[in-house]
């Protein structure tokens, strides 16, 4: 069985700067949770911006097979179509533009290209609430403009209640732990969990091994200055809360 | 040698207008009081301030000329994209003159008086008597040399009109129609224009407003006319005390247009609102020149001005707010921010205080910028597709202009349709 997700040697480097990604092999495949850590500047947000089409990125080499095809050659819409979803670490806000309208107009781009009738109104409608009331989160995020006015972990929780409506077979969370509290990083993780699926794989980005107390990975990746130099299972990351990341050396 | 002007192309339809037109002798020498207005001013010329960044060329270079006796007129069924979603009370005028055919007039409540130019001048010449102001720009003055028609609408003080009066300009040749309104004190009404057609025309319509105390005009103004076409309107209205103009100006058509508003804030309290959006492509000009005299106390203006600017088009906005010495308490502010679509568009933009009283507290800004980039790919990492994606952030960047306005559902819906027919006929 192909893996959902297969990168190998895969370079990358900021436009016309310096190179960030230096060969970067992972395998994920569905229904897997894989955790990826590591010190700021090791690739980290680069690795997920590069999966999910970013403009400003070049990869020089390697390959990215997604599903069996080659996810790079996709522009960024066509792979959130395919399923490709990536929770940003930073939330853009868009005044103007209604959450709800902005999340019916992805929804529907999606569906028409997997050949399913758009929903209407009111099955969109239906959706929303059952999403709502899965991920346990009120509906007044809905009525305000995308990401306009919204704190920090409205934001985030914006961003799992997009992931489940969109409902992505890989979806890419770039440090969606980061700037939460307590009790909002809890909600947040809460709602990513009751979104695990045997069809679906997660790959969270994280600096912070907080995160995988309250998310638990199968895989565990430490990235550092560009490649990935440890893996291990939910075990690895007990280690790595004990030693840090000191035995990577310099390199971190 | 023989000299011209710039009224040569006119004469003839001149002469004739007043061989055909019964009206009162006080008009016709207006008329001609007018006419050789324009002869001695001609079209403006970028040499004058106001018009510096106006190219008059595609009006100028050959003006249309009004049609003997009016075009045929649209399609009735051609028209019902474009009016209001609720009964009203309608007016069209098509090549500047009253249609019957196509309008509505409906029922009208006591104390409102609601009829075309030529009929009031018929049945109540002395109503528009001193409607016509002296000393006239250029198009004004040649507006009230040519006129052949218009609206009038008069409210007699207290009366609420609660039925939008709505009136749709069709121009396929050349229109000079007039727009007047009085609103005696506490008076309410709400007035939409549309402006359309086919072909090459001219709209060159001058709008006379008076509000009495405490009156309230809301004025919606969707210009969208034929792309070939020139558009050129002249509005000014005078407030009394506590008198509210809200007006709302949605620019997409014509290759060439030029909307002046001038405001008077004369008694104290009054207040003038403006927000709006001008929409371009191709190689479409657009003009929205605003100006506000505060002379009373305690008035306030407020605009919020928005372009959008695609293909090769070029908008300007020019907005003054002059606070005479005395009207202490002004509040004005005044916003323009523009989206560049593509490399070849340009705005020019021009918002300017004259400030002679004391306590007064006002600001201006304009801004001039392209889609932001964080947003477009946000939108695409969502699944939008990128010509979906611009859309959105087009329809909400204009949208705003309008949403501000706080227009009633009715008209706010006209105006979002009006937009979304815009985007629709794709930005390059």
């Amino acid at each position: 069985m192909s893996k959902l997700l297969e990168i190998r040697g895969l370079r990358a480097r900021i436009a016309n700067g310096r190179e960030v990604l230096k060969g970067i092999d992972l395998d994920v495949a569905a229904g897997e949770v894989h955790a990826i850590m590591g010190p700021n500047g090791a690739g980290k947000s680069t690795l997920s911006s590069v999966l999910a089409g970013k403009p400003g990125y070049e990869v020089t080499e390697g390959t990215v097979r997604y599903l069996g095809r080659d996810l790079l050659a996709m522009p960024a819409d066509e792979r959130a179509r395919e399923g490709v979803f990536l929770a940003f670490q930073y939330p853009v806000e868009i005044p103007g533009v209604n959450n709800m309208y902005f999340l019916r107009a992805a929804l529907n781009a999606g569906r028409r290209q997997r050949g399913q009738a758009e929903l209407d109104a009111q099955q969109f409608l239906k959706a929303v609430r059952d999403r709502l009331k899965l991920l346990d989160i009120g509906d007044d995020l809905l009525r305000r403009a995308v990401n306009v006015g919204f704190s920090g972990g409205e934001k985030k929780r914006n961003e799992i209640f997009q992931m489940a409506m969109l409902e992505p077979k890989l979806a890419i969370l770039d440090e969606t732990d980061s700037g939460l509290d307590i009790d909002a990083l809890r909600a947040v993780s809460d709602g990513v969990n009751r979104l695990r699926d045997p069809a679906r794989a997660i790959v969270m980005i994280t600096h912070y091994q907080r995160l995988l107390d309250y998310i638990v990975p199968d895989r565990v990746h430490v990235l550092a200055d560009g490649r990935i130099v440890a893996s291990g299972d939910k075990t690895f990351a007990a280690e790595l809360e004990r030693t840090g990341y000191a035995y990577l050396g310099d390199a971190a | 040698m023989l000299m011209t002007d710039d009224s040569a192309p006119f004469r003839d339809a001149f002469d004739q207008l007043l061989a055909t037109v019964a009206e009162p002798a006080w008009l016709t020498t207006r008329r001609r009081v007018e006419m050789d207005r324009f002869a001695l001013l001609g079209f403006p010329t970028r040499r004058q301030e106001a018009w510096r960044f106006t190219d008059l060329e595609p009006l100028t270079a050959a003006p249309p000329l009004p049609a003997a006796g009016g075009g045929d007129g649209p399609a009735p069924a051609s028209l019902a994209p474009w009016l209001l979603p609720v009964p009203t009370h309608r007016l069209v005028l098509v090549d500047g003159r009253f249609a019957p055919a196509l309008s509505a007039g409906g029922a009208l409540p006591a104390g409102v008086w609601l009829a075309s130019v030529a009929e009031t001048l018929r049945r109540r010449p002395d109503m528009l008597e001193r409607a016509f102001g002296d000393g006239e720009e250029a198009f004004a003055a040649l507006n009230a040399a040519l006129f052949t028609d218009g609206v009038v609408l008069a409210l007699e003080p207290g009366v609420v009109l609660e039925t939008p009066v709505e009136i749709v300009h069709h121009t396929t040749s050349a229109a000079h129609a007039r727009l007047h309104i009085a609103l005696g004190a506490g008076a309410h009404a709400t007035v939409v224009e549309t402006a359309m057609g086919t072909g090459a025309g001219w709209g060159n319509t001058v709008g006379v407003i008076t509000l009495g105390a405490g009156a309230m005009l809301t004025h919606l103004h969707v210009q969208a006319e034929d792309p070939a076409a020139c558009h050129t309107a002249a509005v000014r209205a005078v407030l009394a005390d506590q008198a509210r103009y809200e007006a709302c100006a949605l620019i997409t058509g014509g290759r060439l247009s030029r909307r002046d508003v001038a405001v008077t804030l004369a008694g104290d309290g009054a207040e003038f609102r403006l927000h709006g959006a001008y929409l371009l492509d191709g190689g479409q000009e657009a003009t929205l020149s605003v100006r506000a005299d505060h002379l009373g106390q305690g008035c306030r203006t407020e605009e919020v001005v928005k372009g959008v600017l695609a293909g090769a088009s070029h908008g300007v906005f020019l907005g003054t707010v002059a606070v005479a010495p005395g009207a202490d308490g002004t509040d004005a502010r005044q916003l323009n921010r523009n989206l560049l679509l593509s490399p070849q568009a340009r705005v020019d933009t021009k918002p300017e205080l004259e400030i002679l009283a004391d306590d007064v507290k006002c600001s201006h800004g304009a801004t001039v910028g392209s889609l932001d980039d964080a947003s477009l790919f946000y939108l695409q990492s969502r699944g939008i597709d990128p010509d979906a994606a611009r859309r959105m952030l087009v329809e909400a960047f204009a949208a705003e202009a309008i949403d501000a306005a706080g227009l009633p559902d009715a008209l706010a819906e006209l105006a979002h349709r009006h937009l979304r027919r815009w985007l629709d006929g794709g930005a390059s």
